[in-house]
C-alpha cells in the first residue's frame, strides 16, 4: 500500500514495528512503532503517559512526511 | 551429556477400572485421569475420549499434543520447572510411550485453532492422525480470567501425561536408543575432522497463546542460550501456543524434534553435533535485534562451522529468521534455514515477509495457504462452533454437507518447521 500510494505521487510515512520488513518492501520514510500487538500505544503506561507517547509518534511521523529524503530512511 | 531413551510401544488404549500398561495396551481409569486433571481448582469438569487412527473422528480446537514420558534414572523429572522441580534434565534414563499422545482440546480462550482428522485427506496432513490419542476436554470454573484458563488447561495436560508416563516406570522398554553429546573440548579432540554443527531453534514467544516455556520460564523473557540437545527429550521445552496450528510446535514436537533426531543420527559420522541454541521471537524490535545479535555471537564463540535454524510460526518471525541467518552468516558460520510459506492460495505471492541474499539454503515445510476440503466426520471431539473464524478459514468454510473448505494452516502440524509433517516434493 505504501508503494502504491507513493506511485500516485503522495508521500507516505510507514509507521511500523518491524522496520527491517518495511525496508525490504521498499518504504522510503519509516518511523519505528512501539510493538507488534500495539504499534501506536503502550498498555503498560498510565493514560496520560500513553497519550504523550502517541502524540510524539504522530508528530514524528508528520515531521518525517515533510522531510526530504535521499533513499530509504528510518526516523529513529 | 548422555541419555538413554527407552521406547515402550502402545498398540491400544482402553478405558478400564485400573490404570496399567500390559502387553502394549494402555488401560486407563477415567476416574483417576479426572482426579489428576481436576487437581487445579480453576477447572470445573473434564472429559476424556479415545481417538484411534482410521476412525471417522475430528478433534478441534486442539491446544497441545503431549507424549507421556517418565524419568527412570538421572537428575530431575519430566517437564522440569513446570511439573517436576527445577533441575537440569537430559541425562540418565527416560522411557517414552510411543505410538500414543495426550491431546488437549475443546474451547480454550480467544482463538480456537487446530484440527486433527483421524481419517480422510486431513489425516494425511497431520502427524497426529497416526497416534492413538487420549483426548482431554476441560471446562473452567465461571468468571475465570482467560489467561488463567489457558494455563490451567496447559498444566492439566502435562499432569495427565506425567501420570500416564509413570505407569511405565517399572516396565522393560521394547527398544533403547542412546543419545550423547560431548563437551566442547572432548568433541574437538574426538572428531577433529568433522564439521562442528549446532541447531538454532527459534521459539514462538509473541504473547498469550503464542508462548513457549523453557524450564518453566516464559521464552519471551529469555536471552539466547545453549542447551544439551537431550534436555528437550525430558520436556525442558513445552508449548503454550496453537494459533495457526500448522506451523506451531506442540510439546510432542519439542520432545521428538526431528532436527535433533537427524543431527544425532549423523553425529560422529558426517558431523559433530555440538549443541542446541535456543532463541525467541518477540514483538519488540529491540528484542529481535538483541536475540539475533546474541545467537550470532554464541555461534561465533563456539567456533561452529554450520547451523540449522528452525522457525516457529510466520509473519513477523520471518524477520527474526532472516536476522538470525544474516548475522550468523556474517560471522562466517554457514546456515540452512527451515521455514514454511504463506504464498497465497495460488502459491504466487511472496512466501516470507522478509528476505536476504544470505538465506541461500532454505527448506520449506509447505505452503500453509493451500486449500483442502475436509469431509464431515461421524464424530467431533471438542466443537465446530468456531471453525469459520480460525486462521485459514472463512465464512464459507463450513459447507452445507458438513465438509470444511480450509487452508491447511488450520491443521495441527501440517507445515511444521522442524520437518515433523508429511508434506514433501518427492
Amino acid at each position: 500500500m505504501v508503494k502504491e500510494i507513493e506511485r500516485a505521487g503522495i508521500p507516505v510515512v510507514h509507521v511500523c514495528t518491524v522496520t527491517p520488513i518495511s525496508m525490504t518492501v521498499g518504504a522510503n520514510r519509516i518511523v519505528p512503532a512501539v510493538a507488534i500487538p500495539h504499534p501506536l500505544g503502550n498498555p503498560a503506561l498510565e493514560a496520560g503517559e500513553e497519550k504523550a507517547l502517541r502524540r510524539k509518534l504522530v508528530e514524528k511521523a508528520l515531521g518525517a512526511l515533510t522531510t526530504e529524503v535521499d533513499g530509504q530512511t528510518i526516523f529513529e | 551429556m548422555r541419555l538413554e531413551m527407552g521406547h515402550i510401544y502402545i498398540k491400544d488404549i482402553q478405558f478400564a477400572t485400573e490404570s496399567k500398561i500390559e502387553d502394549g495396551v494402555l488401560y486407563v481409569s477415567e476416574e483417576a485421569l479426572k482426579a489428576v486433571a481436576l487437581e487445579d481448582e480453576k477447572l470445573k469438569s473434564v472429559s476424556f475420549d479415545i481417538a484411534k487412527p482410521g476412525e471417522s473422528v475430528r478433534i478441534t480446537p486442539v491446544k497441545d499434543v503431549i507424549e507421556p514420558r517418565v524419568k527412570v534414572e538421572g537428575r530431575g523429572g519430566i517437564f522440569p520447572g513446570v511439573i517436576a522441580k527445577v533441575d537440569t534434565v537430559g541425562s540418565g534414563k527416560t522411557y517414552a510411550l510411543k505410538g500414543m499422545a495426550v491431546v488437549t482440546a475443546g474451547k480454550i480462550v480467544g482463538f480456537q485453532e487446530g484440527i486433527i482428522d483421524m481419517t480422510g485427506p486431513g489425516a494425511d496432513y497431520t502427524p497426529f492422525s497416526k497416534t492413538l490419542n487420549l483426548v482431554m476436554v476441560a471446562e473452567p470454573v465461571e468468571d475465570i480470567k482467560p489467561h488463567d484458563y489457558e494455563a490451567a488447561v496447559r498444566f492439566a495436560g502435562f499432569r495427565v501425561a506425567v501420570y500416564l508416563g509413570e505407569l511405565a516406570r517399572n516396565l522393560q522398554p521394547d527398544e533403547v536408543k542412546v543419545y550423547e553429546t560431548l563437551t566442547i573440548k572432548e568433541g574437538i579432540l574426538k572428531y577433529p575432522d568433522l564439521p562442528r554443527v549446532a541447531y538454532v531453534q527459534m521459539l514462538q514467544s509473541q504473547g498469550l497463546l503464542h508462548d513457549t516455556y523453557v524450564y518453566g520460564v516464559d521464552a519471551k523473557k529469555i536471552v539466547p542460550t545453549i542447551m544439551s540437545p537431550t534436555e528437550i527429550m525430558d520436556g525442558a521445552i513445552v508449548s503454550g501456543n496453537c494459533v495457526s496450528a500448522c506451523d506451531k510446535n506442540p510439546t510432542y514436537v519439542h520432545q521428538n524434534n526431528p532436527v535433533i533426531e537427524d543431527l544425532f543420527a549423523e553425529h560422529g559420522k558426517t558431523l559433530n553435533f555440538v549443541c542446541q541454541i535456543i532463541t525467541n521471537e518477540n514483538v519488540y524490535l529491540a528484542d529481535k535485534m538483541r536475540s539475533s545479535d546474541w545467537t550470532a555471537k554464541i555461534c561465533k564463540m563456539l567456533d561452529l562451522d554450520g547451523v540449522i535454524v528452525s522457525q516457529e510460526g510466520f509473519g513477523n518471525p520471518d524477520t527474526d529468521l532472516i536476522m538470525n541467518c544474516k548475522k550468523i552468516e556474517a560471522e562466517g558460520v554457514k546456515t540452512v534455514i527451515i521455514t514454511d510459506e504463506y504464498a497465497g492460495r495460488d502459491g504466487k505471492s511472496q512466501s516470507l515477509a522478509d528476505a536476504d541474499a544470505a538465506a541461500d539454503a532454505v527448506v520449506t515445510g509447505g505452503n500453509a495457504n493451500q486449500v483442502v476440503i475436509l469431509p464431515p466426520m461421524d464424530k467431533v471431539i471438542g466443537t465446530l462452533a468456531y471453525v469459520n473464524k480460525i486462521a485459514g478459514a472463512s465464512e464459507e468454510t463450513l459447507r452445507a454437507d458438513g465438509s470444511l473448505e480450509v487452508e491447511i494452516q488450520v491443521i495441527t502440524g501440517a507445515t511444521n518447521e522442524t520437518g515433523f509433517g508429511y508434506l514433501s516434493a518427492r
